[in-house]
Parts: C-alpha cells; sequence; structure tokens
C-alpha cells in the first residue's frame, strides 16, 4: 500500500471514528504537509460540518499567523564582523 | 546556478557567503533558544559557519543548504554546548516526551471544553488576537523540547517536515508526531494562561456562541 492510501484509508478511519483521529491530519492540513487531495478533501468535509473541529483549526491557524510574524533577535555586528572575517580568510 | 563542486573555489565562496547571510538571522535566532546565552550563541554560529565551509562537499543539493547548516549548528550544541547549558524544567527531554503519550492528548482534548474553541473563533472575543507573538512564544518556550524544536522549525522558521526531519536526524513521520502532540500541549498551556489572566469566562455562565 503506498502511503498516499495508508493515509487516505487513515484518514477514511478517523473521519468515521471520531474528531480526534481527524485531528491527527488537522496540523498536516494546516502546515501545508497534508499532500493528497482526496484525504484534504474529506478533511476539509468533516471540518465543515464539526464545529469542534473547525474551531481548534482556526485557532491554530492564528497561532501559526502569530508564530510567523515573531520577531527574530538582531544579529549582533561583532558576529557579522566575525563570520565575514572567517569567510575572507577561507 | 552555482554547483557547488564544480565551480572555481571563489564562485563557491561568494555563493557561500551569499546563503551565510540569508541565514544568518535564523541561525543565530536559533543559537541564542538553544544556549540561553548571547555570547555562546555567537560562538555557535562562528563555528556552524567554519563547520559549514570545512564540509561543504557533504552538501549534496545546494538547495537544502538552510537544513544542511541547521543541522550541523544543532550537531556542534549537542556536542559541545548542551551540558553547560542552563537546563529548565521543560527541557527534561526525554521523560516529558514519554510522559506525554497519546493517551495524554486524547484526555486533553476530551477534558478542554469546545466553549473555548467557540469563544477563541469568536471574532469579536477571541483570545488569540489579544495574545502578542511573543506570549505564544512563551508559551512555546515551555514544551518539552524535542516538541519545542520541531513547533520552532516547522512554525517560526519554515522548514519542510522533511527538511525538519533532516535537522533533527529523524524521520517526517516523527515530526509530524511531535508536531501533533507538541501544538496540543501548547493549546493546553495557552488555555492556562487565558484562565490565569482572567480572559477566559468561566464556561458555567457561558452562553452557547459567545
Amino acid at each position: 500500500m503506498t502511503k498516499k492510501a495508508k493515509d487516505r484509508d487513515e484518514l477514511h478511519d478517523a473521519l468515521d471514528s471520531d474528531c480526534l483521529e481527524a485531528f491527527d491530519h488537522v496540523y498536516a492540513y494546516i502546515n501545508n504537509e497534508l499532500k493528497d487531495e482526496e484525504a484534504i478533501k474529506q478533511l476539509e468535509h468533516h471540518l465543515r460540518h464539526c464545529k469542534s473541529c473547525f474551531s481548534r483549526a482556526q485557532m491554530e491557524r492564528k497561532i501559526n499567523e502569530r508564530l510567523k510574524k515573531t520577531s527574530k533577535p538582531k544579529v549582533p555586528k561583532t558576529l557579522r564582523k566575525r563570520v565575514k572575517n572567517l569567510i575572507d580568510n577561507y | 546556478m552555482v554547483n557547488v563542486n564544480d565551480k572555481s573555489q571563489r564562485v563557491v565562496k561568494d555563493w557561500f557567503s551569499q546563503c551565510i547571510e540569508e541565514s544568518m538571522g535564523s541561525l543565530y535566532a536559533m543559537a541564542v533558544r538553544l544556549t540561553k546565552n548571547d555570547a555562546d550563541a555567537e560562538d555557535l554560529v562562528a563555528e556552524a559557519v567554519s563547520k559549514a565551509w570545512s564540509s561543504i562537499d557533504t552538501l549534496k543539493d545546494k538547495n537544502r543548504f538552510r537544513p544542511w547548516i541547521f543541522c550541523i549548528q544543532r550537531n556542534i550544541f549537542i556536542d559541545h554546548y548542551r551540558k553547560s547549558t542552563k537546563r529548565t524544567a521543560s527541557m527534561n527531554y526525554t521523560d516529558d516526551c514519554e510522559k506525554f503519550a497519546e493517551s495524554e492528548i486524547a484526555s486533553l482534548l476530551i477534558e478542554q471544553p469546545d466553549e473555548f474553541l467557540y469563544w477563541w473563533a469568536n471574532p469579536e472575543k477571541e483570545f488569540v488576537n489579544n495574545l502578542l507573538g511573543e506570549e505564544i512564544l512563551q508559551a512555546v518556550e515551555r514544551l518539552p523540547e524535542a516538541f519545542r524544536e520541531t513547533v520552532i522549525l516547522v512554525n517560526l522558521e519554515g522548514f519542510s517536515y522533511d527538511e525538519a526531519a533532516e535537522i533533527q536526524g529523524v524521520s517526517p513521520g516523527t515530526v509530524r508526531s511531535r508536531m501533533n502532540r507538541g501544538r496540543t500541549l501548547l493549546q493546553r498551556l495557552l488555555w492556562q494562561q487565558a484562565t490565569e489572566a482572567g480572559l477566559l469566562p468561566n464556561k458555567n455562565v457561558m452562553e452557547p456562541g459567545t
């Protein structure tokens, strides 16, 4: 069985069983890591019909957006100079 | 397009310099998170750059430069810095990960009231809109180390599951599992944070759809 088929079967079982299993795919979905179109279709169908999973997915999307916007510490000038010197001397 | 193996030393050096410049901000941010110390973070990045240059022949795909050098930096940290880094309770890697079994995720999802999710999703009262990224990041910092690292690599640094797996030396399936567990635990921490801050209404008095 291919990985995609396995993913699809797993998702199908999950949607038939309970939200917990379906939610197992939601993180891959919101991180653009769920590649199987059929799996995506089934998950989106579930999200349209399950208020709890839909709300959780919305929350996770918002957390993703916030995390992406988090500022990084500024690189010290001393480090930039040090690395430049390292590379210049190679 | 630069081929690392075939072009002249000068071209490779210019290409390497450009790649380092593009990755510097992320490498330093990750180094600060790992070492918890600005001076050690600078040393770690400099060592990673040196190691990367000396082992440039091991980079098989130039498009994988970023995960490749992140992996180098991570390995140097584990070999030379980890023992001296101040460890927090949340960094108890193995114990915490083993404790946080699948069954606990299930119980968390069951015990967490839907009202919390609905309330969060409500655009007029959503908790997350009042939270800054830095505050969510504080909750991320409280995650067990393996989960935290996965969340940071994927959600802050934008690595794919495959790339995060390469950096952490695990399978993509493990990254997927760590992501699911880490983000589920993050929800619990944010839930606690909201409750402690008095931002979350008592579910007993909350009306459906509010």
